[in-house]
């Protein structure tokens, strides 16, 4: 009995290489996000849980930003699948930048599974208190 | 790894289900569509897997660290609970951030789901990483899989 489940854990794979790969690692789980303004830059939060610094990419292409990071798990050999509601290898979700961004300066840092961006805005974009004076 | 699982909900093994294919080709949906699909924004989602000598649940609790999230193991049901706080607090003084999307789930939570029999909770462990927390329950002994030698009579 042992020895037949373990084929099969085995053949799987392989029937995935041959049929539909493509489809199976094509498939992303988009992140939920929240995006605010605070202190003249947009703050974005994504949950990305089981993506570590170095599976995480970010790419700013004219206005397009993009997000991707792989989701790395510790998984014991010969481990079948009993019940999933996470059923992807990655995450990835696009946005389009306003052209107030200024996409030199975004900082990102990842803490638990939680990335973490700051977009600040171009300074000349920057929100700028008009003194009013007493004539 | 969990994606093949996929394969194994949408292959319909007692017969071809014409309707819902058709539907799901006209349809088609970015999400799983069976009956384990869970609503969009349920947090934590969780992953369960199996092997020979352990069953290994994964929660994925984004933003959790090891104090918040508590785990009980009943009658063979987990239950997972915790609070997160998705935003950090607004600057004292300073008027509402404007937001423009907001859809990572915050509060408090409490999820519970089934699992195998024959689990030793007392020789449970949970680890944590990257917002991922994983649980090992390792089986007792005498459900782990045997081997029985043939002997020639």
């Amino acid at each position: 009995m042992n020895e037949i489940t373990r084929q099969e854990a085995t053949r799987q794979p392989q029937v995935q290489e041959s049929e539909g790969s493509r489809d199976e690692r094509d498939r992303a789980l988009q992140p939920p996000v929240d995006i605010f303004e605070e202190g003249n830059a947009l703050h974005l939060l994504a949950d990305l849980p089981g993506v570590t610094p170095e599976s995480l990419s970010i790419e700013v292409d004219n206005n397009l930003l993009s997000l991707e990071g792989e989701i790395r798990l510790e998984m014991p050999e010969g481990m079948s699948a009993i019940y999933a509601e996470v059923r992807a290898q990655r995450f990835a979700r696009r946005f389009t930048l306003s052209h107030e961004i200024d996409s030199d300066a975004i900082e990102a840092r990842i803490e638990n599974g939680v990335l973490h961006l700051q977009l600040p805005k171009k300074p000349s974009h920057q929100r700028r208190r008009i003194e009013v004076r007493a004539a | 790894m969990f994606g093949d699982l996929r394969r194994y909900d949408t292959g319909s093994p007692w017969g071809v289900d014409w309707f819902r294919e058709w539907l799901d080709e006209i349809l088609p949906e970015p999400g799983a569509t069976d009956i384990r699909a869970v609503p969009r924004g349920t947090y934590p989602m969780i992953n369960i897997g199996r092997t020979d000598d352990a069953v290994r649940v994964y929660v994925f609790a984004a933003g959790l660290t090891a104090g918040d999230l508590e785990l009980s193991l009943q009658d063979n049901v987990l239950t997972v609970r915790g609070e997160r706080q998705v935003v950090p607090d607004e600057p004292e003084g300073d008027e509402r951030r404007p937001y423009f999307r907001r859809e990572r789930a915050g509060g408090s939570f409490a999820r519970s789901i089934a699992l195998p029999e024959g689990l030793d909770a007392d020789r449970a462990e949970a680890r944590w990483r990257n917002g991922v927390f994983e649980i090992t329950l390792p089986k007792r002994e005498e459900l782990k899989p045997r081997r029985i030698e043939i002997q020639s009579a």
